[in-house]
């Protein structure tokens, strides 16, 4: 087990460098940079030169990469060419409003998709199953964008219970108002998500429904629900466990596409943003952090998972 | 002795599951039957737009705009007086050719990594899913993002962007599924008897995986229309002069308050064709995956298995 | 006993007349003004919230370009020698008058007295001179050229004094500008991040990505503000800035998308102004390439555009524009009359041209809605052009379009004001290169009267209409949505300015 741990310890700290590298040379095949966006439309090519070569960004490739590193090493995630501002400082405002929408729509997906694909998948021959099966289809077959687009239409605009759109410039300090800008755009994700999940979680459970040791628990005297549930359920969890990991980058995506909608001050919206100015330092700096974040993730993930599933485990341990 | 019985049984099992009778059990499911109507409906508006719709999907008439459905106007018009009913008919081009696009390169990228993956040595596999894992953690939007600001926005990127997303997930999901079928008895059987690694992949591996990747293909059709518009939303996709459904739904999307009910029917068309695509991959792997059979085929499964 | 009770009636009719005028003067102050239903005193500790499109990249006057900065900072933090309204005429500011000799080559400006800087330091004339050699010495900072006529500055006195080699018509519109304004030569503030003027406010925070927030200069050499702070917030989608006015999260909301107005009207408490700007959406063609090398494809694609249409289709929240030079701006000539809505004409002119079936490429930003490309994509079908529409982002563009000149057509809003400049600069994107509009562009600058510099613009501005090189689709005018009780925001440039010294709030 040890050897494990330290083995995807390495794995994930090579997995930062090369994303690093990644990172950084394929925003440099970006046309234009920020020193012509910082000139303007009347900027002359001497002026743009003089901005470059101030901001450092004419020195030779491989110097500016080591830098980057180099800081990076020393904990600084760097800082936006443009302002100034660090960039760890920036993205943890905007991880203020993603962060806690990536985490409801997760919590509604998981409460929505679990129960409900357990439920679907034991009833799975009986109308009140199948029923479940066929809207959770339609749910997961919808854009997000058009799903955001129609709670707007419902809540926002007919019933006026949400605001449309937006999020209070003084971030939480109003935790409650804070809340209702971010309910329908969690919803959007959540449901989606929620409808993925629960398929996935029900064809799981159909397989533990088919599986010998639910059918020996069922002779037992227990119900199938009962069986299901006691010893079917963990390895159903597990299989869902690991499925997570790659909802992860779903999430993102569609916390990029509902900040657009719903004209949330995120994560999302802060990158679309950068890149189109060019301030590569801070796009980097994002990037890398982002990509950390999910990879750790998933190096807890694997973890979990192979201490707790005897099937993974590799032949001779 | 037992050895060489499983690898005859093994054979016949593999290839009973791809016979036609798989094709009149996907007939039986109605839900199938319905994915493959409406994806036909898909297929044949595609090529019929091609030479012709009710009005120019991209004829502007400022005189007539935000028209509620009437004759003229099966659907309405938008803001710029533009025919909807048209203008969603000729996208459906653009929807069929990025999923079949996507699709295959996704499957294709997908097999590639997987068949790469369980060929090779432990450490190549291991490091090769850590490349996969960054990979993941760079999600398709950012991929697009960064190559339409290089390139412009266009198909070409929507398709590039999901199939290497969506074909490293496909690994993802095969890597267990090669190695689940890595250790079953008639496989073990064949390596003891002498069979190569190709050997391995070709005759045993691959055809019981393949009910798996053409359920992903499946899959990835219908993510690639999810993605195209998503990311034509956000500008990364079709550009203009290319109709799509996902751009229509970014153009709606400002007047989401005063007119509700135009975006109705792209975001409708989007939700069809992927519940379609999704029904129809969903029916194939009941049909051939035998774990998801219902109690009436576990007699039969019993007796072949045991 | 009369002479009394005379004295009474008078001194009843006199109190009658002065009750009744004083009612009317009443009545009459509280009807008057720009907010009908305004009660009149104005909350000296309210805050007023803007709401604004585009957010500057950074806070540097000096070197970063784009109006976005102009807006936020100049008139409120940054001042000027001269300034100007919201309808481009020059008014004086930190001088209190200015004089121009006879011959255009001397100008001077007695300055007012007892002006500090935001930090509390009193500007001196010394400030004023260094501002403006800095300007003009240093290449690098934005607007440096406009000063090259500058052959001296100096102060006598509290006068500055300014000495031209040549005649500079442009002179005090471009003082009124970045050019103009002065800074604490003894200052070292960051200016990326921190301002540090002479107007009626200060800059105390930049929230990136969120906010501007301004509060009242206690120390103004003027009229004090009205208001205790103003707050910039920064909406890039319509209809998420739309709902921001009608919530109340801002009590003003500048560039309303005309396709949205009737989400307001009908709303209570919200009037919806109109104004003029000098925002010229342009067709620009790329002159150096073929076929719109050729006059006759350039005047065709123009006949082929129905601007009134356009107009419509983007919520009537424009006027027609022929040539370069809009109304607010000298040299202003109705021109819509040239190469007129006409695509029967236009076909004619292709086919004269044997350029039939033309495919072109249309490159411009993300930021610009759709529906123009899609109107003019309609248009040019109409007469056998098919449009390749291209929107890249903003950086992508400047660097394709602006500097490499890699593009067919492209559509662009020069929102500057006096900008006629670039049709006479045969190296700017247009490739546009015409020998009499560049003498009579010159012979404009050295005028020394108004007229006949306005007047050579004007020969010039039709020359340019006649030759094509661009198509100018049309001059926008804003919409600006208030709330019952503000008073004293601009309504018209509100893209290039917005000097909130009268800004008021009452309840």
């Amino acid at each position: 087990m040890i050897r494990f741990v330290l083995s995807r310890l390495v794995l994930l700290v090579v997995g930062l460098a090369a994303a690093s590298a990644l990172i950084f040379f394929t925003l440099r095949l970006l046309t234009g940079d920020v020193a012509q966006v910082i000139a303007g439309t009347q900027g002359t090519a001497e002026q743009v030169a003089a901005i470059r070569s101030s901001l450092g960004l004419d020195r030779p490739l491989p110097v500016q990469y080591a830098d980057w590193i180099l800081g990076l090493l020393h904990g600084d995630l760097g800082r936006s060419i443009v302002t100034g501002s660090s960039v760890a400082s920036q993205l943890g405002q905007k991880l203020a409003v993603t962060l806690p929408l990536a985490g409801l729509s997760l919590v509604i997906g998981l409460v929505v998709g679990i129960p409900l694909g357990v439920v679907s998948a034991i009833r799975h021959r009986r109308p009140s199953g199948t029923a479940i099966s066929v809207v959770a289809q339609a749910i997961a077959a919808i854009p997000a964008v058009w799903g955001g687009m129609i709670l707007i239409a419902v809540f926002a605009v007919t019933l006026k219970l949400l605001p449309t759109q937006g999020f209070p410039s003084d971030g939480w300090q109003d935790p409650a108002r804070a809340l209702r800008s971010i309910l329908l755009p969690a919803l959007t994700i959540g449901l989606i998500e929620g409808a993925v999940l629960l398929r996935f979680t029900r064809s799981a459970t159909l397989g533990a429904l088919n599986e010998d040791y639910v059918r020996t628990a069922a002779s037992k005297g227990m119900t199938r629900t009962q069986a299901v549930v006691r010893h079917g359920l963990p390895n159903v969890l597990l299989s869902v466990v690991s499925v997570l990991g790659v909802q992860l980058a779903a999430l993102l995506v569609g916390a990029v596409l509902v900040e657009q909608l719903f004209a949330l001050p995120g994560v999302g919206r802060m990158l679309v943003s950068d890149v189109g100015v060019r301030d590569l330092p801070k796009v980097q700096g994002e990037l890398l952090a982002l990509t950390g974040l999910v990879l750790i993730l998933g190096f807890v993930v694997d973890l979990v998972h192979r201490a707790v599933d005897p099937r993974l485990r590799e032949p001779g341990e | 002795m037992s050895g060489v019985e499983t690898v005859e049984e093994a054979r016949t099992t593999g290839r009973r599951t791809r016979r036609a009778p798989w094709l009149a059990e996907l007939l039986r499911r109605p839900a199938g039957v319905a994915a493959g109507a409406w994806i036909l409906v898909l297929v044949v508006s595609a090529v019929v737009s091609s030479f012709w719709t009710p009005h120019d999907p991209f004829e502007a008439d400022p005189a007539s705009m935000w028209q509620t459905p009437s004759g003229a106007h099966l659907f309405g018009t938008d803001g710029i007086g533009r025919d909807i009913f048209s203008y969603v008919f000729a996208a459906s081009r653009t929807t069929v050719l990025v999923a079949v696009s996507a699709g295959l390169l996704a499957t294709v990228v997908g097999v590639g990594l997987s068949a790469l993956g369980s060929l090779t040595a432990r450490w190549v596999r291991e490091s090769m899913a850590v490349v996969i894992d960054i990979l993941i953690a760079f999600p398709t939007i950012l991929i697009a993002m960064l190559l339409s600001s290089i390139l412009g926005g266009s198909l070409f990127v929507v398709v590039t962007a999901v199939g290497i997303g969506y074909g490293v997930n496909i690994s993802r999901v095969s890597r267990a599924e090669i190695r689940r079928v890595g250790r079953t008895d008639y496989v073990l059987a064949a390596r003891a008897s002498g069979v190569g690694p190709a050997g391995i992949l070709g005759r045993h591996i691959l055809p019981n995986v393949a009910p798996v990747f053409v359920v992903q293909l499946s899959l990835a059709m219908a993510t690639s229309i999810l993605a195209e518009a998503g990311l034509s939303y956000l500008g990364y996709g079709a550009s203009a002069s290319t109709a799509s459904w996902g751009r229509l739904l970014n153009d709606l999307q400002v007047y989401i308050a005063i007119h509700p009910g135009s975006v109705v029917w792209p975001g409708l068309a989007i939700t069809l064709t992927v519940l379609a695509f999704n029904l129809l991959g969903d029916a194939i792997r009941e049909v051939s995956d035998p774990r998801l059979r219902t109690a009436s085929n576990r007699a039969d499964r019993r007796r072949n298995h045991s | 006993m009369s002479s009394a009770r005379i004295r009474t009636t008078r001194a009843r009719l006199l109190a009658a007349t002065a009750l009744a005028a004083t009612s009317a003067l009443i009545l009459a102050g509280c009807t008057a003004g720009s907010a009908p239903n305004g009660t009149g005193t104005p909350d000296t500790s309210a805050t007023v919230t803007v709401g604004l499109v585009l957010e500057p990249t950074d806070l540097d006057i000096r070197t970063t370009a784009g109006i976005a900065l102009d807006q936020v900072l100049i008139d409120n933090v940054y001042q000027g020698l001269v300034g100007r309204t919201s309808t481009n005429k020059i008014v004086d500011v930190l001088a209190k008058s200015h004089t121009v000799s006879s011959d255009g080559l001397t100008y001077a400006f007695p300055l007012q007295t007892g002006v500090s800087f935001g930090d509390g330091k009193a500007m001196t004339p010394a400030d004023v001179v260094w501002s403006l050699e800095q300007v003009k010495k240093t290449k690098t900072f934005v607007n440096s050229a406009d000063l090259a006529k500058v052959k001296t500055i100096s102060a006598s006195g509290n006068t500055i004094t300014l000495k031209l080699s040549q005649p500079d018509s442009n002179l005090l519109w471009a003082l009124s500008g970045r050019a103009g304004l002065v800074l604490e030569k003894a200052a070292t503030n960051d200016l990326k991040t921190t301002a540090n003027g002479t107007g009626p406010y200060k800059l105390t925070t930049w929230k990136q990505g969120d906010s501007i927030a301004l509060t009242r200069n206690g120390d103004y050499w003027g009229t004090k503000a009205k208001v205790a702070g103003v707050t910039f917030r920064y909406y890039t989608s319509p209809s998420a800035a739309i709902n921001a006015v009608i919530s109340g999260d801002v009590d003003v909301q500048t560039a309303v998308d005309a396709t949205l107005k009737s989400q307001l009207t009908g709303v209570d408490g919200i009037s919806l102004k109109s104004g003029k700007t000098t925002d010229k959406y342009t067709l620009a063609f790329n002159n150096r390439v073929k076929p719109l090398t050729d006059i006759r494809v350039r005047q065709a694609i123009r006949e082929a555009i129905d601007s009134k249409a356009l107009i419509a289709a983007l919520g009537g929240s424009g006027v027609t524009q022929g040539g370069p030079i809009p109304a607010l701006d000298p040299g202003y000539e109705d021109l819509s009359s040239v190469d007129a809505y006409n695509p029967d004409n236009a076909k004619k002119l292709l086919k004269a041209a044997d350029a039939e079936n033309l495919t072109l490429d249309l490159t411009y930003a993300n930021f610009y809605p759709a529906a123009i490309g899609d109107v003019l994509t309609s248009d040019l079908k109409k007469v056998g052009i098919t449009l390749n529409v291209k929107q890249t982002d903003f950086t992508t563009w400047i660097n394709n379009v602006l500097v490499d000149h890699d593009y067919e057509l492209s559509i662009v809003n020069h929102a500057e004001s006096h900008d006629f400049g670039n049709w006479a600069n045969p190296d700017y994107y247009f490739g546009y290169d015409n020998k009499k509009v560049q003498q009579l562009y010159s012979e404009s600058l050295s005028a020394t009267d108004e007229a006949t510099a306005a007047d050579k613009l004007k020969q010039a501005a039709k020359i340019v209409a006649n030759d094509a090189p661009a198509d100018w689709l049309y001059t926008a005018t804003t919409l600006t949505a208030v709330h019952d009780g503000i008073t004293g925001f601009p309504t018209s440039s509100t893209s290039a300015r917005l000097d909130l010294a009268d800004l008021a709030k009452s309840e």
